[in-house]
């Protein structure tokens, strides 16, 4: 049950920055949950650092949490951004 | 008998929601504000340029004293004036996601059919030039036209004779030009003459900073008295001709700061940065004119002295990759939009400054002004 929640919890926040990058980049033809949450968004998506930028201010707001300029390498995909953020929260 | 004035809406809510002093701003707060939220809409969608650079020619029809073309290796590759070489670079280009070409070195007027070419391929871009022989109004990129001082200054350290006139006269009336004069440590007083010429002229001008070559030791290098007097002059000319000087007073201040933009901004070309994750580091490259390209000396001035760097073609990239430091508070992120807005309209054809946010000199995020103001 507790594993399920957690579960749950993981695909919300994925959504949600999804939602984020879509809207901050103008994503057409895409919705949070068809977003692919392991898509590259340097490599595949093509997104740059000042795109990228962008999305970190947003997030930053969205979750009261400080993301440093050092860590934009590990921001690969929405699953790794939800987990850098799900770290910084706990 | 009336109270205390009723504090509005608004009031309430900045006093509720802004940070108090220390904290950090939400961006959200930023973009409260219509005309920095405007701003934002408008500089962002240029987020998408993506430059690099290109020298191709290797031979000049002057020779300025603290060239940074004829220093280090590139001076003697060959040149490859095939046209249709030029095009498959330009689509390959392209390929990789570059949007903005940046034609420069030794002097590209002097190869009028690669020019075109490379408009053809790649619609957006600027050519620096130093205006003598002008470029075909078939090739629409922005065009600089780099002044070194009056023309007693630039028959002495550029060899060249009447030059400005020369120059006014090639580009009188053309929408793609912009003027580009250099402060050396020797010229500061020459540049109200020449700013007012060209704004008589209905030239548009902007503002770059001589920075040495590597070993360079001369007396055109900047030191903190000319620093400052250079800010001074270029703060007095952007109020006195705010039409045609394209400039910010944070413009002013980060190109003439006692640091160079390597040690306040962090230099994200490729000399100076090794990551190749996202950004300059990622995908730019400074050509050769034999279509070559090093990543250990690419930047936008090849062979400058990275700690002496102010030079404005590198503050455009190295400034606006910033956008993380300058969103901290209002002041510093309206200088940035300042910042961005001088830029695009210096770089992109169309682009048109609005009116600076920002007219307080504000330092870069965690430093001072230097030299004190």
């Amino acid at each position: 049950m507790e594993a399920t929640a957690v579960k749950i919890e993981n695909e919300s926040m994925e959504n949600r920055v999804a939602q984020i990058i879509i809207e901050e980049l103008k994503l057409e033809d895409v919705t949070p949950e068809s977003f692919d949450k392991n898509l590259d968004l340097v490599d595949e998506l093509g997104i740059d650092s000042m795109d990228l930028t962008a999305v970190v201010l947003v997030l930053q707001d969205e979750y009261s949490i400080t993301i440093d300029e050092d860590d934009y390498p590990k921001l690969k995909n929405v699953s790794l951004i939800a987990k850098y953020i799900q770290d910084r929260l706990d | 008998m009336s109270g205390p004035a009723q504090a509005t809406r608004a009031e309430v809510l900045n006093f509720s929601t802004h940070p108090t002093k220390g904290q950090r701003w939400k961006f959200s707060q930023l973009l409260e504000d219509e005309s920095v939220r405007h701003r934002w809409e408008k500089v962002r969608k240029y987020f998408f340029l993506r430059e690099s650079t290109y020298d191709m020619s290797n031979r000049c029809n002057i020779r300025c004293d603290g060239c940074y073309y004829f220093e280090g290796d590139k001076q003697f590759a060959r040149e490859n004036r095939k046209t249709e070489a030029w095009r498959t670079l330009m689509r390959q280009e392209k390929a990789r996601g570059i949007t903005y070409v940046v034609l420069a070195g030794a002097e590209p007027a002097l190869v009028p059919e690669l020019l075109r070419v490379c408009f053809e391929e790649m619609p957006l871009g600027s050519i620096a030039t130093n205006g003598v022989k002008f470029i075909p109004k078939s090739v629409g990129y922005k065009i600089h036209i780099s002044v070194w001082g009056n023309d007693e200054t630039s028959r002495k350290i550029r060899r060249a004779k009447d030059l400005l006139v020369r120059q006014m006269d090639n580009y009188a009336g053309d929408e793609r030009a912009v003027f580009v004069f250099t402060y050396t440590r020797e010229n500061i007083n020459e540049a109200q003459e020449v700013v007012e010429l060209l704004a008589s002229n209905d030239f548009k001008v902007t503002f770059n900073m001589f920075s040495s070559t590597l070993g360079y030791d001369g007396p055109l290098r900047h030191d903190d008295r000319s620093l400052l007097a250079t800010r001074k002059s270029m703060l007095d000319l952007l109020r006195l001709y705010p039409q045609n000087v394209l400039f910010s007073p944070y413009s002013a201040l980060a190109h003439t700061h006692t640091r160079g933009l390597h040690s306040l901004f962090k230099c994200p070309y490729p000399r100076m940065n090794p990551s190749t994750h996202i950004g300059l580091g990622r995908s730019f490259r400074q050509y050769r004119t034999d279509l070559n390209w090093d990543r250990e000396v690419a930047c936008c001035v090849p062979d400058t002295d990275c700690e002496d760097c102010r030079h404005y073609a590198a503050g455009s990239a190295v400034v606006t990759a910033r956008l993380h430091g300058h969103a901290k508070d209002p002041e510093h992120f309206k200088a940035w939009l300042d910042y961005v807005d001088t830029y695009l309209a210096v770089w992109v054809m169309g682009y048109e400054k609005s009116e600076n946010l920002q007219t307080k000199l504000v330092p870069p995020p965690g430093f001072e002004l230097a030299p004190a103001w």
